[in-house]
């Protein structure tokens, strides 16, 4: 973990409120992993207070690292505005990962939303190993304006299934309808097959993800989001309701749990969604 | 090569200072329940560079908090409702003591109970470690045995836990004041009347947040305790109204300092040292660079000792 500042070296906008901020002078983000996140804020004086984590869409060399970023309150509206050049404050790489890709297995990354990076950095680190052909991307948003950064997943060469709330691109429907179908496809194509769930989106979406795992008994892992003041352990902020302990933390246990660890558990607990950081 | 015309601009301005009975290489602490255990700023900062760090809030047995959500950000500052979570004294001990008298600044120890034996049986066992310079009490607790009242909310039950607690430790003891009252004064009599050494001001101010699309509060227990930027000027006031009540006891200031000048500000209404909180969490290498910005601001007003700025506040 390291704390450093950062610029912005371009801020992309993808339309629909999400765009790709790309930082530059991220050398000591090298190195992390599908699923990790960085606590960012920018020079924008008090309000917004906190800094917010965001997931790590793509580091590549030289330092560079992006972030796809929606529009949900104060901090992220300041980020969209950022022109290049402006700094950042960045504290990562923080928390866990998703298992690595493996030849033993065919993983279905099932993305809702602004849930895209850590699969997006999954298909792309597959990708690097050879194994990105083994693997099926599920994307899934209410309207196709939700399902960025196409061209650049299929660059991965991985399969992708998209999913519309209203029919506007790939299937009518949610995701998880997808990843029934997908999962029929697979219980016939190849029985014998491991498969394995990673999920990252919204809290529902998760939920939904992990009874269809549960049902199907397939090893399933989600990634979370909840809020959070420091990202390293210390306001105790992203408490999440677990199986084995009575809470577990987003920042440090996390955000990758296995479905079992989180599921039923943290469903039961309220739950709310602002935005980033304060997300 | 430059001459040095003067000599005194350029020497490093005396930063020890003293609050309730321990001594500081400079008066920038970090705050209970901002800063973990210390370890987990390891690398983020300099920790030796510290004047001392207050750990989380320790209880005679391990808490596992409240339910979710259990922060939200408000304007200029944040409301969290943790529920005190904390690892217990004995796991403290063992796990987390290590640690702490290796990192080569002073330690405090914030501690707490839900009853007067608790607090007592807690303090009486965190003063007998090695390790430990001195304890920080927090008396935002709520009082089981009294309905749920906080214990520092009323003089003179402060004044009784105080003194119980000061008959087991011998060490510094310090008491961390809700600013939740209309009478601080009162509090820091009650603290210094049954021996406590010092009085951190102040801890979090309740408040609440509700998200009007949902109609629901914005953190689980409704209710929470406010830090950050948003409270300072509530913090600056009940720290001069107790230095101003001339109470012979030793106040820490806490609430909103980001920078060098608001630690300046908290010495010139009569604070000794001040604790950093919230901040570390907007900057967690914020404590480090506020001691090199009270230096800064020492040498550009010609202040040889950071001493003679406390309670150097001029009015009329």
């Amino acid at each position: 973990m390291h704390y450093f500042s950062a610029r912005v070296i371009e801020n992309r906008s993808l339309g629909g409120g999400y765009f790709v901020l790309r930082l530059g002078g991220c050398e000591s983000l090298a190195g992390s992993r599908p699923g990790q996140f960085v606590m960012l804020r920018g020079d924008w004086g008090r309000d917004p207070l906190l800094p917010r984590p965001l997931s790590l869409l793509s580091v590549a060399h030289e330092g560079r690292a992006d972030l796809l970023v929606k529009v949900t309150g104060k901090g992220t509206a300041l980020m969209e505005r950022s022109p290049p050049g402006s700094r950042v404050s960045v504290l990562g790489p923080l928390g866990n990962s998703f298992p690595a890709s493996s030849a033993e297995a065919t993983d279905l990354l099932v993305a809702g939303g602004v849930g895209l990076p850590p699969l997006f950095m999954q298909a792309e680190s597959a990708a690097r190993f050879g194994l990105a052909g083994g693997s099926e991307m599920l994307y899934g948003g209410r309207t196709s304006r939700d399902l960025v950064l196409l061209s650049e997943i299929r660059a991965q060469g991985i399969a992708l299934h998209l999913a519309t709330e209203d029919g506007s691109l790939g299937r009518r429907g949610r995701v998880t309808d997808e990843l029934e179908a997908r999962l029929d496809h697979w219980r016939t194509a190849a029985p014998t097959r491991r498969l394995r769930i990673l999920a990252c989106g919204p809290r529902e979406m998760l939920w939904a993800v992990g009874r269809i795992a549960q049902r199907h008994e397939i090893e399933c892992y989600l990634s979370l989001e909840e809020q959070m003041a420091c990202g390293i352990g210390v306001c105790l902020g992203c408490a999440v309701a677990a199986r084995t302990r009575p809470y577990r933390y987003v920042c440090k246990d996390g955000p990758v749990f296995p479905a079992a660890e989180v599921m039923d558990h943290a469903a039961a607990a309220t739950s709310s969604q602002s935005e980033g950081g304060a997300r | 090569m430059t001459p040095n015309f003067d000599a005194r601009e350029e020497k490093a301005p005396r930063m020890l200072v003293t609050c309730g009975g321990v001594e500081f290489h400079n008066p920038v602490l970090t705050a209970s329940g901002t800063f973990g255990y210390g370890q987990e700023f390891e690398g983020l900062l300099s920790l030796s560079s510290l004047g001392g760090l207050v750990t989380k809030g320790i209880s005679p047995e391990p808490r596992f908090g409240n339910p979710p959500p259990r922060i939200c950000e408000t304007a200029a500052g944040m409301l969290n409702s943790i529920g005190l979570e904390n690892v217990g004294v004995e796991a403290f001990a063992r796990e987390k003591l290590p640690f702490l008298r290796s990192c080569g600044t002073r330690v405090l120890v914030n501690f707490f109970g839900t009853t007067f034996d608790e607090y007592v049986d807690c303090g009486a066992r965190l003063a007998a470690l090695d390790g430990v310079d001195g304890l920080e009490m927090n008396v935002s607790c709520p009082n089981i045995k009294a309905g749920g009242i906080e214990f520092g909310r009323d003089p003179s039950v402060l004044g009784d836990l105080v003194k119980a607690c000061r008959g087991v430790i011998r060490k510094p003891l310090w008491v961390k004041l809700t600013p939740n009252t209309s009478d601080i004064v009162a509090l820091a009599r009650a603290c210094a009347d049954n021996g406590a050494d010092a009085v951190s001001i102040i801890n979090t101010i309740t408040g609440m947040a509700i998200d009007a699309r949902t109609r629901r509060p914005k953190i689980a227990t409704v209710f929470g305790g406010l830090s950050g930027p948003a409270i300072k000027p509530v913090a600056l006031r009940m720290v001069y109204q107790v230095y101003r009540a001339r109470i012979p006891i030793s106040i820490c200031g806490i609430g909103g300092i980001q920078d060098g000048t608001d630690a300046i500000e908290f010495l010139l209404a009569g604070a000794s040292c001040v604790q950093v909180g919230t901040q570390s969490f907007v900057d967690p290498a914020s404590a480090e660079r506020i001691i090199r910005e009270i230096e800064e601001y020492c040498r550009v007003q010609g202040v040889t000792d950071v001493r003679e700025v406390i309670g150097g506040l001029a009015i009329g």
